[in-house]
């Protein structure tokens, strides 16, 4: 799992390490059972403040991501299906998000918009069924 | 709750070298266990700030507490809670980084010779290298050594990476993160004065930008980054004539709209909203385009 900073985007450093951790365990680079970094090298490779980290894992403590086991580190938690569908989602609207805003400063129209989607699933499906029968060869 | 004494306080200082001004009612306080910065460019009073914190100054006026003592009436008990980096880093020249080393930690409660080692290692400095010998940059990782060691709760560092190549100063920074700040968490209170600002970035929780002596600025890291904005829109024909004068900066290019705001950003977008842009984004700034932004306007 790495981790990057992001000074530019506004949100707590914090905040980011609690998200980049919630949607590595959403896309399974972490997987339940693995460690987290401990704080210091993950502090000294991020360049952040010790506390930022400690304050961004008890914070994914509380959420019920990860456990602490004394002496031993932070884990992801396993069981984390709930979590993971929920996470998946929020990542995908994320995205989804950015996309809609830039369709409407370019004033594509709803329904063109969902047409677009529709076209680029149909794409992914043909490029996937071709890579398919390339294998099969 | 009562809250706990602040580590350092210093209320409405000034001190001036004979006419010329240095630091003018300078207030500022910091909290046990934050990294605080000072920011500010050469010549902004910042180095003068600190050695008042150290009795290596007396406040002309106002008063400055660190740990609730009065620098130049406990000047060895503030000594003793404390650990210094100056921006010109001097030793004995003769001496090797050993003796230099055991020097300093004569005069030391308390010296942690693990951490000693494994900074050297780090730092790959050679223990019998006389200290006339060393580059700035390995006299600089001495300092850190000499101040990380006897595990003060207090490290004041003033511009200490100023001069040194990328690759020392992040290894001084991580070295700071690493060796510095263990043990009690909350404890272990960092000053940084520093015109470098994008190194300490992810370092400082807290700071004060300050100009010609004067307090500029000051603000929660976080915070900051979340008030101050970058916004850019692009319009189909020449910008129409909207309201921006709660932006911090407006630059018009073209078609195109450039504004720094500081906490007006979500008005400011709506207005620019309502004229139907091409497109509009917004970033934050960091705390060095801040500490530009501030101080050109």
């Amino acid at each position: 799992m790495i981790l990057q900073i992001n000074f530019k985007s506004g949100m707590p450093i914090y905040l980011q390490i609690v998200d980049q951790v919630r949607a590595a365990a959403a896309s399974g680079a972490l997987r339940p059972g693995e460690a987290l970094p401990s704080i210091r090298p993950l502090a000294e490779e991020l360049r952040v403040n010790r506390n930022t980290i400690a304050k961004a894992y008890t914070e994914l403590e509380s959420q019920g991501v990860i456990e602490t086991l004394p002496g031993r580190g932070c884990f992801l938690k396993e069981n984390q299906s709930a979590l993971r569908k929920k996470a998946r989602r929020e990542l995908l609207i994320e995205h989804i998000d950015q996309v809609v805003v830039q369709a409407h400063h370019l004033q594509v129209p709803h329904d063109e918009f969902l047409e677009l989607i529709r076209g680029r699933l149909d794409v992914l499906d043909d490029k996937r069924r071709a890579h398919e029968n390339h294998k099969e060869d | 709750m009562k809250s706990p004494t602040p580590v350092i306080q210093i209320e409405n200082l000034s001190y001036a070298y004979g006419r010329a001004e240095a630091v003018h009612d300078l207030s500022l306080t910091v909290e046990p266990g934050r990294c605080y910065g000072i920011f500010g460019r050469n010549g902004a009073g910042k180095t003068t700030t600190i050695k008042c914190l150290l009795n290596l100054l007396r406040p002309q006026s106002g008063q400055v507490r660190v740990f609730g003592l009065d620098p130049a009436k406990h000047e060895v008990e503030v000594k003793r809670l404390l650990s210094y980096v100056p921006d010109q880093v001097a030793f004995y020249p003769w001496m090797s980084v050993r003796e230099t080393l055991d020097y300093l930690a004569s005069f030391r409660a308390q010296w942690n010779r693990q951490t000693e080692q494994e900074l050297l290692e780090r730092f790959q400095l050679d223990p019998a290298q006389r200290t006339g010998n060393l580059s700035k940059g390995q006299r600089t990782q001495v300092a850190l050594v000499a101040a990380v060691c006897p595990e003060t709760d207090l490290l004041v560092l003033d511009e200490p990476t100023s001069g040194l190549d990328p690759i020392v100063r992040r290894e001084f920074i991580a070295a700071v993160i690493g060796a510095y700040q263990q043990g009690v968490p909350g404890k272990r209170t960092i000053l940084v004065s520093t015109h470098l600002i994008s190194e300490f970035e992810g370092l400082i929780d807290e700071f004060t930008l300050i100009d010609h002596g004067r307090t500029v600025l000051t603000l929660d890291a976080d915070q900051a980054r979340e008030r101050y904005q970058k916004i850019r829109a692009r319009f189909a024909q020449s910008p129409p004539e909207i309201d921006l004068r709660t932006a911090l900066r407006v630059r018009r290019d073209g078609r195109e709209l450039e504004l720094i705001a500081n906490g007006s950003g979500p008005e400011l977008m709506e207005r620019l909203r309502e004229h139907n842009p091409e497109s509009l984004t917004t970033e934050s700034l960091t705390l060095e385009e801040i500490f530009v932004a501030t101080l050109k306007s």
